[in-house]
C-alpha cells in the first residue's frame, strides 16, 4: 500500500510538473514578441542593383514569392489575383500575397505572439505602432540601397522625412500623404462644402448666407416655405463633433495656430463662438433638427439619399458621393450645390482641410519578412506612375485610354459596368479599390475617378485648401496623463458644443462655454498645449515651413 | 483487485474529522477505485488550465504601463499607479454610478416582472392562446441590440412614434427627441431591456413551475384556497430555489452588465447618465489604446463582483433555510 502511494505520489508530482510546464511554455509564447532580427536575403543570383531600373524589372527569381499581408481593417478585400488589377500586379512581380485582415485585438494578437506577417497595413499613425516602428519594422531606407534603390525615385521625400523615426530611418510609407507640392499644384479636390439643393435654391431667390444675420433669416424663410423639410444638417455628431467642430472652424477660416507660433484653441476662437451662438439661434427657431445630435451615420446618409435637408455643412464629399447621387439620379434639377455659405465675421478666408502629409494607410515592412528585396520591389512597383495607373484606372487599351492631354478615360464598356453594375464592375475590375499607395494626384487625372454629384462641389473648393501639416500627429502620447486628460476634454467638448447649440436661452450658452473652460483648467490643458506646441515646432522644422 | 478491501474502517463516527495524512490516503485509494471515471474530468481541467487561468497571467498588465509593443513581460512595472488615476478619475466614477442606478432599476423591476409574466402564464388555460403570449414574450430576446437600439432611436426621435403618440394624446406641445434628455435615459435603459428580456426570464420558472405536483392543487381547492392564496402558498414556495439561483446570477453581474444596449443608445448628450463600466473599459481599451488603465478597471470590477457573488449566496441561503444554491 504504501509502495503504492509512493508511485502515485511521483505520478503526481510528475503531473504538476508536466501541468507547469505546459503553463510555461504557453505562457512564454505569449511573451516572446517582435524582437526577431530580419532576415537577410541574397539578391547575387538574382539580379544587380540599379539605381535607373526598378528592381521588379530586373529580378529574375523564377519560383513565385509567398507573402502574408495583415491589413488592419475587417473590410478589406482578402482576394488576390483574380480581378484586372491584381492580377497584373500578381504576373509583373511574380509573387502571390496572402491577406489577412483583422481589427486591433488581432493586430495585438500578432505583437504579442511575435509570428508577424511578412507586411502590414495599419491606420492609426499616433498609434506606439507607429511610434516603435523601429522594433519590428524593416527601415524602408536601407531596403532601398540595399535591393531597389529605385524606391527613392518614386517615394515622396516629404512624405519619408515625415515618417522619419528618432534613429533617422523611415519604417513605414502611407497612402494619400499630400504634400505642400501636391497642395500647390491644385490636383487635390476639396472635400468640404457648405451645399444647398438647388430648387429651394432657386425658390428663394439664391439669397446670400454669409453673415449670421443673413443665415438666421435664410433658414427661417426655408422653414416657412418648405415645411417638410429640415432647413440645416451637417454629418453624424461622433468623435470631433460631426461637421460642426474643426470641419466649421476650418470653413471660416478660424487661424490654425497662435501669432506666436503656438498651438491656438480653435473651440474658443470667438469667430467660431459668433456662429455657434448664430446656430443656437437658429436651433432655438426649430431650423435644426434635434435628430440630428442622436442620429448615427446611416441615419444621416438616409436622409442625404432622399433630400430631407434643405442646406447641409457637409465633410466628406466623395463618402456622400453615392448618396449623393442617387438623390440627383432620381430628383433632376433638385440636386446638392456647393455655395459659399457661412463666412467669417472677422474677414478671415476659408482654410479647408485635406488628407494631409500623414496620410490614411501605413504600409510596413516586417522583420519577419520572407523577402524583403520581393517587398521593397511591391512598394517601389506599386508608388510608380505605372502601378498608380494600374490601382486607378486599370490597363491602358484594356480598361482605358490616354488622352494626348495626359488625362486618362475609362473605355465605354467599364465606364458603363462603373454607372450600371457596381458590383460586377468592382469584382472584376477592382480599381480605385486597391489603394495601399494610391494618392490624389493620380484621381485628378482622369474625370471618371469621381460621382457626377459631388464634381460641383469640388470645382467650389478650388483654392480653399489649406494645409495642417503642422497640427498633424500632435496629441500627447497614448498611455500618459495627458492623454488620458485630452480624451476627457474630447469627450466634454462634443457633449458641450452640442448643449451650447441646443442651450434654452444665452445664458445657459454662456454657462456652458464657463463649464467647459473650468474643465479645461481641471484636466491639465496647460502641458497638453505645451506639448502639443512643441511637436507643431518638430513637425515645422521637418517640413522646413517657418 | 478487491475493491472491499480497500474501504476504510468505520470505527469513527462519519463527520469527525480525520487526521490529515489519513484523509489524502483515502482521498487516494477513493481516486484510484475510480480512475476511470475521475480522469474523465481532465479534458475539463486542461481546458480551464489554459483557457481559464493561464489567461489571469495577462492581468499584470494592471500592474504595468503597456502598449500594443511591448510584451507582457518587458513593459514597465509601474505598481498601483493605474489604480491610483482610477480613484480620482471622475468619468469612471460617473460610469460606476450610472451602472449601479441602471442596474439596480433593472434588478428591481426587471426581476419580479418575469415572475409575474411566468405565474400569469402558468394561469392561463388555453393552451393555445398560452403558446401564443409565451412566443410573444420571448420574440425581443432574440432581436441583438443593434437591431433593437436602431428601432428606438428612431421611436424616440422627433418625427417617430413615441413624440407622435405624446402630441396626440396632448401630453407634449413640441416634439423633442427622448434620447437627447440625460435625465430619462436611466429608465429607456431599463425599461427597453425588460422589454427585451422579460419574456425570456419566464423560461426557468415556467420549467420549474411544471415540475410541482398537481395534487397540492386539488388539495388546496378542496380546503377552499383561492387563486391568489394558491399561488402565495404553493406556486412561490416551490420556485424559491430557482429565484435564489436566478438573484445570484443576477446580482454578482451587476457591475458587468448593459454594455451593448449603451453602445447603441449612448449619445454626446445623454453620455454623462448613459456611460456605464464596461463601455468605459470597452472606450479606454479599444478606442484609445489604454490596455493598462482598462485591464486595471477590469480587474477592479471582477473583484467586487465576486464579492457581491459571495454575499448574495449568503442572503438567499439564509432565505432558504441555511441551503446554499451554490
Amino acid at each position: 500500500m504504501i509502495k503504492m502511494n509512493k508511485v502515485l505520489g511521483k505520478k503526481g508530482v510528475k503531473l504538476a510538473l508536466l501541468l507547469m510546464t505546459a503553463m510555461l511554455v504557453v505562457a512564454g509564447c505569449s511573451s516572446n514578441g517582435g524582437s526577431k532580427k530580419g532576415s537577410d536575403v541574397s539578391i547575387e543570383d538574382r539580379y544587380t542593383v540599379d539605381p535607373e531600373t526598378p528592381a521588379w524589372q530586373l529580378d529574375k527569381k523564377s519560383e513565385s514569392t509567398e507573402l502574408t499581408w495583415y491589413v488592419n481593417a475587417d473590410w478589406w478585400n482578402t482576394d488576390f489575383g483574380k480581378d484586372v488589377v491584381t492580377k497584373k500586379i500578381k504576373e509583373d512581380l511574380n509573387i502571390d500575397i496572402k491577406f489577412i485582415t483583422g481589427d486591433d485585438t488581432k493586430l495585438n494578437t500578432f505583437f504579442a505572439g511575435g509570428d508577424m506577417p511578412d507586411l502590414l497595413t495599419i491606420f492609426d499613425s499616433n498609434s506606439p505602432v507607429v511610434q516603435k516602428a523601429a522594433t519590428w519594422a524593416l527601415p524602408l531606407n536601407d531596403l532601398a540601397e540595399k535591393y531597389d534603390p529605385y524606391f527613392n525615385k518614386v517615394a515622396a521625400a516629404d512624405t519619408l522625412n515625415w515618417f522619419q523615426l528618432k534613429d533617422g530611418k523611415t519604417y513605414g510609407y502611407p497612402n494619400y500623404s499630400n504634400t505642400q507640392a501636391d497642395y500647390d499644384s491644385g490636383n487635390i479636390p476639396a472635400k468640404t462644402a457648405f451645399v444647398i439643393r438647388k430648387d429651394v435654391y432657386e425658390a428663394l431667390g439664391s439669397p446670400s448666407f454669409g453673415t449670421p444675420e443673413e443665415f438666421k433669416s435664410v433658414m427661417n424663410q426655408i422653414k416657412t416655405q418648405f415645411p417638410d423639410m429640415i432647413p440645416f444638417g451637417f454629418n453624424s455628431i461622433g468623435e470631433g463633433t460631426g461637421s460642426l467642430g474643426d470641419v466649421l472652424q476650418d470653413f471660416i477660416g478660424v487661424p490654425l495656430e497662435t501669432e506666436d507660433g503656438k498651438f491656438y484653441n480653435r473651440n474658443l476662437d470667438e469667430d467660431y463662438l459668433t456662429w455657434l451662438r448664430t446656430l443656437n439661434a437658429v436651433y432655438r427657431d426649430g431650423a435644426i433638427s434635434d435628430d440630428s445630435f442622436a442620429d448615427d451615420g446611416t441615419g444621416f446618409e438616409e436622409k442625404v439619399k432622399s433630400g430631407k435637408y434643405a442646406t447641409m455643412l457637409l465633410d466628406g464629399t466623395p463618402q456622400q458621393g453615392g448618396n449623393l447621387q442617387i438623390f440627383m439620379s432620381a430628383n433632376p434639377g433638385k440636386e446638392y450645390i456647393a455655395i459659399d455659405g457661412p463666412q467669417s465675421t472677422v474677414g478671415h478666408q476659408p482654410t479647408l482641410n485635406q488628407s494631409g502629409i500623414t496620410g490614411w494607410m501605413i504600409s510596413y515592412i516586417t522583420k519577419d519578412c520572407k523577402d524583403p528585396a520581393k517587398a521593397i520591389q511591391i512598394f517601389t512597383y506599386l508608388l510608380s506612375e505605372e502601378g498608380q495607373k494600374l490601382m486607378n484606372y486599370g490597363i491602358e487599351g484594356e480598361t482605358y485610354k490616354a488622352n494626348s492631354d495626359g488625362t486618362v478615360e475609362l473605355l465605354p464598356e467599364v465606364k458603363d459596368l462603373q454607372l450600371n453594375n457596381a458590383d460586377k464592375f468592382k469584382k472584376d475590375y477592382r480599381m480605385g479599390e486597391f489603394m495601399f499607395f494610391g494618392h490624389d494626384r493620380h484621381k485628378a487625372l482622369s474625370k471618371d475617378a469621381f460621382p457626377e454629384s459631388i464634381k460641383q462641389m469640388q470645382e467650389w473648393g478650388q483654392g480653399k485648401l489649406k494645409p495642417h501639416f503642422i497640427l498633424e500627429n500632435i496629441n500627447p502620447d497614448q498611455g500618459t496623463a495627458e492623454a488620458r486628460g485630452l480624451t476627457a476634454i474630447n469627450t466634454t467638448w462634443n457633449t458641450t458644443m452640442v448643449s451650447m447649440i441646443r442651450a434654452k436661452d444665452d445664458a445657459a450658452f454662456d454657462s456652458t462655454l464657463a463649464d467647459y473652460k473650468a474643465f479645461l483648467d481641471k484636466n491639465s490643458w496647460d502641458k497638453i498645449v505645451e506639448i502639443r506646441s512643441e511637436k507643431m515646432k518638430a513637425n515645422k522644422e521637418k517640413l522646413g515651413i517657418k | 483487485m478487491n475493491k472491499t478491501a480497500v474501504v476504510p474502517s468505520t470505527s469513527m463516527p462519519p463527520n469527525a474529522k480525520k487526521p490529515m495524512g489519513q484523509r489524502i490516503k483515502d482521498f487516494v485509494i477513493d481516486y484510484k477505485r475510480q480512475w476511470e471515471i475521475q480522469s474523465m474530468i481532465l479534458p475539463g481541467i486542461i481546458f480551464m488550465i489554459i483557457f481559464c487561468y493561464i489567461p489571469i497571467y495577462g492581468l499584470t498588465i494592471a500592474f504595468k504601463n503597456y502598449t500594443v509593443i511591448d510584451t507582457l513581460s518587458s513593459a514597465p512595472w509601474v505598481g498601483l499607479d493605474n489604480f491610483k488615476i482610477i480613484l480620482s478619475d471622475e468619468y469612471f466614477w460617473d460610469a460606476v454610478v450610472n451602472t449601479l442606478g441602471i442596474s439596480f432599476l433593472k434588478l428591481g423591476i426587471g426581476f419580479i416582472i418575469p415572475i409575474i409574466l411566468a405565474i400569469m402564464i402558468y394561469e392561463l388555460n388555453m393552451g393555445r392562446f398560452k403558446k401564443f403570449v409565451q412566443t410573444i414574450s420571448y420574440l425581443p430576446h432574440f432581436l441583438s441590440w443593434i437591431v433593437l437600439g436602431g428601432m428606438l432611436i428612431t421611436w424616440f426621435s422627433t418625427s417617430g412614434l413615441f413624440n407622435e403618440l405624446l402630441l396626440n394624446l396632448g401630453l407634449i406641445s413640441k416634439p423633442s427627441n427622448i434620447l437627447l434628455d440625460s435625465g430619462k435615459y436611466w429608465w429607456i435603459a431599463t425599461l427597453s431591456d425588460i422589454w427585451k428580456e422579460a419574456g425570456w426570464g419566464t423560461i426557468l420558472y415556467l420549467a420549474i413551475m411544471s415540475k410541482i405536483d398537481p395534487t397540492y392543487y386539488e388539495a388546496a381547492k378542496i380546503d377552499g384556497a383561492s387563486r391568489l392564496r394558491q399561488i402565495w402558498n404553493i406556486t412561490l414556495p416551490n420556485m424559491k430555489s430557482i429565484i435564489s439561483l436566478n438573484l445570484i446570477l443576477t446580482v454578482s453581474g451587476l457591475l458587468g452588465s448593459n454594455l451593448d444596449q449603451t453602445l447603441v443608445l449612448m449619445n454626446s448628450q445623454n453620455r454623462a447618465r448613459a456611460e456605464v463600466i464596461n463601455s468605459y473599459v470597452y472606450r479606454m481599451g479599444m478606442t484609445q489604446g489604454d490596455f493598462s488603465y482598462a485591464t486595471a478597471v477590469g480587474l477592479g470590477v471582477s473583484i467586487v463582483s465576486v464579492i457581491l457573488l459571495v454575499t448574495a449566496n449568503k442572503i438567499t441561503s439564509k432565505l432558504n433555510d441555511n441551503q446554499s444554491v451554490l
